[in-house]
């Protein structure tokens, strides 16, 4: 039963010409590199957005009232259907009548429209924007939890002992939310793998290669040019990349990886 | 809390709360009244509301047809999760060789998005001729690692002696699993019905590659055909949008503390 799950897991080799796929992929292909360079771009993205989380999550856990309310506004946004999401966003991000030009412009920000999601620099920030005002109430819930995890009576201690609230954040609240900070980076790190319908429906990928990461590039190469093995090559280099960034981030916040696996 | 820093607390989240509302606030203002699409300065209130492109929705797409599409697709992904996974999980509960080896590897196959193994996913879905049905579009989400380790929890904390009655009484083990652990795990259950609910409901880009077939397509699929050929100036769309949305909305306000709470023990479980 357990093989069941597995059975389209496992990554087939595709071919056995050699490696010339990965020749050509390594060398030759000036969109792969592009792609691999915006996924990482991407990526660089959910620190923000932890950290905005972060400071939502010690907001939210204060003792106010109508937190609850704040809490399902912030994380409403999550669970929607993303192509939902990518729409309403090039309607805000909409040069002529868009919502953000209207706001930019009136506050004299800016002395003409921005076409955010035709241009070359303003495209990917953009997209990052809307990936980010979607996922931060997730990550917040996810700190949230962990928060009212700490023990209050450490925060009192420490209080006693004369610690400013700077103090006690930094030494106590920090340390211990590790665990759900990892987990954040985690999900960040897979979602900058895997957001592919925002990005199709907001840019196609463009324009000129823009927004291009890697999962929207193996879609084209494979769905649109047809040109499985080639896609199948660079599957194998995402999982790699992959990899790789998950045990940076395992060794970057200590192992807590590890500590899940055993507890499990 | 002294009253000037509730006060301060008060005033950010109304403010982030605002930015967090206004996407939805703007898009349903623009179903509503369309105003503006051709106007501007945009109006930040609606003036003269009505109901046109909802009703243009319902002349320009199949949307009953979509919805059906979604609607069944959902209910296949949802029951063969609570099946695989029970059953699953159920099985990682007993002792046998090699357990500890097929968790580690249910575990370290857990960081493996399914976006990354879409290839091999649809060779295989074509050689099954599963291309275009509502099986193949189900059949990748069916099960799920996250799920399995949600019904395990859950199953480890029935009590070891309630199983061995069960099956001293003679059931059998299926039985067991649907008479003796299913109604002590209705967490685990709820949890499973929603994450699976809400990954085939939401999901974009494995219909995108297995459908073909406009009559097959599910929400999320038409809604982005629409796009791509209205572009961004009907009203039609943000109805469209609005309407897709409305189920997923629902269902939160209703069940909020579930869907958190679902969605979240999906990730830290994991």
């Amino acid at each position: 039963m357990a093989l069941s799950v597995q059975s389209w897991s496992p990554f087939k080799p595709s071919h056995f010409a050699g490696l010339i796929h990965y020749e050509e992929l390594l060398f030759h292909d000036e969109v792969f590199w592009k792609s691999l360079w915006n996924t990482v771009v991407f990526m660089s993205s959910s620190p923000i957005a932890i950290a905005l989380a972060l400071g939502l999550a010690l907001l939210v856990d204060t003792r106010i009232r109508g937190r609850g309310i704040y809490r399902a506004i912030i994380f409403v946004s999550y669970p929607l259907m993303t192509v939902a999401v990518g729409i309403i966003w090039r309607w805000l991000y909409d040069e002529k009548v868009g919502l953000i030009n209207y706001i930019l412009l009136s506050l004299h920000l800016t002395q003409r429209r921005i076409a955010f999601l035709d241009s070359y620099e303003w495209a990917m920030p953009s997209v990052v924007v809307a990936a980010v005002w979607q996922i931060v109430g997730f990550f917040m819930v996810i700190l949230l939890a962990g928060l009212q995890n700490i023990p209050p009576n450490l925060q009192e201690a420490a209080a006693l002992d004369g610690a400013s609230g700077a103090q006690r954040f930094r030494h106590i609240t920090l340390p211990l939310l590790r665990p759900a900070i990892f987990l954040c980076l985690m999900i960040g790190v897979i979602n900058s793998f895997t957001s592919f319908d925002l990005i199709y429906v907001m840019t196609g990928g463009g324009p000129n290669y823009a927004t291009e990461v890697l999962i929207t590039y193996i879609y084209r190469v494979a769905f649109v040019l047809s040109k499985f093995d080639y896609a199948a090559a660079l599957t194998v280099v995402l999982f790699v990349f992959l990899l790789i960034v998950t045990a940076l981030a395992n060794r970057l916040t200590g192992g807590e990886a590890g500590a899940v696996d055993a507890a499990e | 809390m002294r009253p000037s820093r509730a006060a301060a607390v008060h005033a950010t989240l109304a403010a982030v709360s605002v930015v967090m509302l206004m996407p939805f606030y703007w898009v349903l203002k623009t179903s509503l009244t369309g105003e503006n699409i051709f106007q501007y300065p945009p109006a930040l209130l609606p003036r003269a509301i009505h109901p046109f492109y909802y009703v243009d929705v319902w002349y320009y797409i199949p949307f009953v047809r979509y919805l059906i599409n979604s609607v069944i697709v959902s209910i296949i992904v949802v029951g063969g999760n609570l099946v695989c996974n029970a059953l699953a999980a159920y099985a990682l509960t007993l002792r046998f060789r090699g357990k500890r080896a097929i968790i580690a590897l249910l575990l370290s196959c857990m960081l493996i998005p399914f976006q990354a193994t879409i290839i091999p996913a649809y060779l295989i879905t074509k050689e099954l001729h599963l291309l275009n049905s509502y099986l193949g579009l189900a059949l990748p989400l069916c099960s799920t690692i996250v799920c399995i380790f949600v019904f395990k929890a859950s199953f480890d904390a029935v009590p070891r002696s309630l199983i061995d009655a069960a099956r001293i009484d003679g059931l059998a083990e299926w039985r067991i699993i649907r008479h003796v652990m299913l109604p002590l795990s209705t967490g685990a259950v709820a949890t499973t019905v929603i994450l699976s609910f809400i990954w085939s409901w939401n999901s974009f880009l494995w219909p995108l590659i297995v459908i073909r077939n406009p009559e097959m397509q599910t929400l999320p699929l038409g809604l982005s055909t629409f796009l791509s050929y209205m572009e961004n100036t009907t009203g039609a769309l943000y109805a469209f949008c609005i309407m897709v949305l409305v189920p997923g909305i629902g269902l939160f306000l209703l069940e909020q503390r579930r869907f958190i709470d679902g969605l979240t023990s999906g990730a830290t479980k994991g």
